[in-house]
């Protein structure tokens, strides 16, 4: 609404200057608004990188707005399908599963940035995750690649030393969640049941999606899926999971100090970071992997998201510009949201920096970056496809059920047919 | 011929004055509806759309998770409305006693809940209910429970969260309807019925009751309509989730538009589906009320 409201007021200052005989073009002089949703995160790195671009290019402003995931979906979706541009934002963030179905919902919607960027530089899997029909519509941003982040003082205190959660399966884990739970009373993990985040981890850890390329649901075969859901229902039997209802309770659940580990994507960082009273407590390990799944790695992803230039911006050239000059480029500017925002680029030059190469007394002096940026580079690239959120909401509607024992095959057809029936 | 002319010019006039707000209803109100009938028919992913025939209703004929969704919408409105219905005119009885005190006080506590926004009540009934809630701590701190009930994260126990919500929230909107009815109910009929020496049970069973019986008509229709379009609540607390439990009507039309794949078509069928139902219940409510009138 504010933006609404001061647009009307920037057209009403535009009117009247065209009044006085003032140049009108002065007057709208770029005004690039941005949309993204986390304050700690994104929305930092953001204003960061808009003020390293105004220095040079003082004529650029920036309006950098807080809209949640959600919004910004729902926005762009109606707005788009109404084929009304009016309150869009020049440059939205969209997080990388979701963004095919906006471009193949929405052709022409959004500016293919290959064209005028070097898409080489960047990670490949986050490229693909938004190319569609030969063209790149992203400027690259956040990685998900995944690590347990651990409490090392619990483990210590049930007789484990970091060197028990290198490189371990999944099955290992549980033995020493019993032990840590039978020992310390904390409970291995917190999880949302709402959020299939955790399946995904381990699940992307051996190559495998919930779809096939080609937009063939991947379910009933997918047996990386099966032993996937197999590790949650044996976590929650053995109560080693603490159920919570929402991303507030899931925060809380580690930054209070209940639970013992936290199996995430690197972007969590920031928040596990804010409890500075328990800095010099946490570890980091690489993902535990699946017993006997061919393909089985120690490196994953979640989440991440990606930035885009919508065509109906009246500053494209002038957003694009902004993106290739500040986002594909300043090497330096990634040192700076890597120390402050533990953002973890997906610019390759980024990790030569020297922010990347020192170590983090939060945790126990140990050079996370340098371990997230080699473990980065061994993420199994999946193709997202079209259907991942329909992919998603079908899996989740089976994980309560799975969690109190219920039988995982009957899981696995139930997902399969709601997913199939959602693809028409 | 004179008065011909000047019955038309009345016509004329007439249609000129109602023009204005049949054009805008026109526009604003019936041009949508057909549209999203027509809508309804459309095949296709977001802007791409194209006449798809019957493939929509096959498409509805085989959605388990229309049918789920459908259950418990009508899980909420066959527990939830019946429970509202009987707490609002209790309370509406009980408060439209003279001889009670703080009168005032007790009405505009009960009917608080209903001005409270939605979104915002939501978010407190999610807090209070999560896991360690304000609920769970008083209850397991009573000692009448020994580990916390999982509020919001089992199917069971997150429709009872959203009927309680509900019940909590709409109570006091269809109390005022009763009250209102109360007030214009002859109070002869109960001194003559106390002086007959009919027990008080009775006179709220055999006069109260048959009396109001057209606004509980009402009430009960209006909160069906209601419930069958329940989206907030499971929107804000639940999402639908855990396991689908609490997944709507309404919901299911907002996954369909907004988070998943954009299939407006699909969407607008579904939406057909709950003007259906909401059109066979009313119905139904009527002709029941209609018979036991004439019966009695």
């Amino acid at each position: 609404m504010n933006r609404i409201a001061s647009r009307r007021s920037l057209m009403l200052g535009v009117a009247l200057a065209s009044v006085s005989f003032l140049s009108v073009a002065a007057a709208s002089a770029g005004e690039l608004t941005v949309w993204c949703w986390d304050p700690n995160f994104n929305i930092a790195a953001m204003t960061d990188a808009t003020a390293r671009y105004t220095a040079s290019h003082p004529d650029t402003t920036f309006a950098v707005n807080n809209v949640t995931q959600d919004e910004i979906n729902q926005k762009l979706q109606t707005q788009l399908l109404a084929g009304v541009s009016d309150g869009l934002p020049d440059i939205v963030l969209i997080q990388d599963d979701n963004i095919q179905r906006f471009l193949q919902s929405f052709p022409g919607a959004f500016v293919p940035l290959s064209d005028s960027v070097d898409m080489t530089k960047f990670a490949a899997y986050k490229v693909a995750a938004a190319t569609y029909e030969g063209k790149s519509y992203s400027l690259p941003f956040d990685s998900g690649v995944t690590g347990l982040f651990y409490r090392s003082d619990y483990l210590e205190a049930a007789g484990y030393k970091p060197a028990d959660v290198q490189d371990i399966t999944w099955d290992r884990l549980i033995e020493i969640g019993k032990d840590v739970l039978a020992k310390t009373g904390h409970q291995l993990i917190d999880m949302d049941y709402n959020d299939d985040g955790q399946i995904i981890m381990m699940m992307q850890s051996t190559g495998q999606w919930y779809l096939k390329p080609g937009n063939e649901p991947n379910i009933i075969d997918n047996a990386a899926l099966k032993e996937s859901l197999e590790v949650f229902q044996k976590m929650a039997q053995g109560g080693l999971i603490k159920p919570v209802s929402d991303w507030t309770g899931y925060t809380g659940g580690f930054t209070s100090g209940e639970v013992a580990m936290v199996p995430q994507g690197v972007w969590i960082t920031g928040t596990i970071k804010s409890a500075t009273d328990q800095s010099g407590k946490w570890r980091v390990a690489p993902l535990p992997k699946l017993n006997d799944v061919e393909g089985a790695t120690h490196y994953s992803n979640n989440g991440g998201s990606s930035w885009y230039v919508l065509s109906s911006s009246k500053n494209q050239e002038e957003a694009v510009d902004f993106l290739k000059t500040i986002w594909a480029e300043d090497v330096d500017f990634y040192q700076g949201i890597l120390v402050n925002q533990g953002a973890v680029g997906s610019l390759l030059a980024a990790r030569e920096g020297a922010a990347y190469k020192a170590s983090d007394p939060f945790f126990n002096d140990e050079p996370v970056w340098q371990n997230f940026s080699d473990w980065l580079a061994q993420v199994p690239a999946v193709d997202y496809g079209t259907f991942t959120p329909e992919a998603r909401l079908a899996v989740r509607a089976q994980l309560p059920n799975i969690a109190n024992g219920g039988s995982i095959d009957d899981a696995l057809k139930a997902i399969d047919a709601q997913l199939r029936q959602q693809m028409q | 011929m004179a008065t011909t002319r000047l019955h038309r010019n009345e016509q004329i006039n007439g249609w000129a004055f109602v023009m204005p707000a049949l054009v805008l209803l026109g526009i604003f109100m019936i041009y949508p509806i057909l549209w999203s009938l027509w809508m309804s028919f459309q095949v296709g992913r977001g802007n791409n759309f194209s006449f798809g025939g019957l493939a929509n209703i096959q498409r509805l004929a085989n959605d388990a998770l229309l049918v789920h969704a459908l259950s418990n919408t009508i899980i909420f409105f066959i527990i939830q409305v019946p429970i509202m219905i009987v707490l609002a005119l209790l309370f509406a009885v009980a408060l439209n006693d003279a001889t009670l005190r703080f009168r005032g006080v007790f009405r505009t506590l009960l009917f608080l809940p209903c001005v409270t926004s939605l979104i915002a009540y939501s978010s407190l009934f999610k807090s209070m209910f999560s896991n360690d809630g304000i609920i769970n701590q008083t209850l397991v701190s009573l000692h009448l429970i020994g580990a916390p009930i999982p509020w919001l994260t089992d199917p069971f126990w997150a429709k009872m969260v959203i009927i309680t919500a509900i019940t909590w929230r709409w109570t006091g909107y269809n109390m005022i309807f009763y009250l209102a009815a109360l007030q214009n109910i002859d109070k002869s009929i109960y001194e003559a019925a106390r002086i007959d020496g009919v027990p008080a049970w009775a006179r709220f069973w055999n006069l109260t009751v048959p009396m109001l019986k057209p606004v509980i008509l009402f009430t009960t229709i209006l909160s069906t309509i209601g419930t069958l379009q329940l989206f907030d609540e499971v929107n804000n607390i639940t999402q639908g989730g855990p396991g689908n439990g609490t997944m709507t009507l309404s919901l299911y039309i907002y996954n369909l538009t907004f988070r998943m794949m954009p299939s407006f078509g699909y969407s607008a069928l579904v939406s057909w589906v709950i003007v259906a139902i909401v059109a066979v219940l009313s119905i139904v409510q009527f002709v029941i009320a209609r018979d036991r009138r004439r019966a009695s």
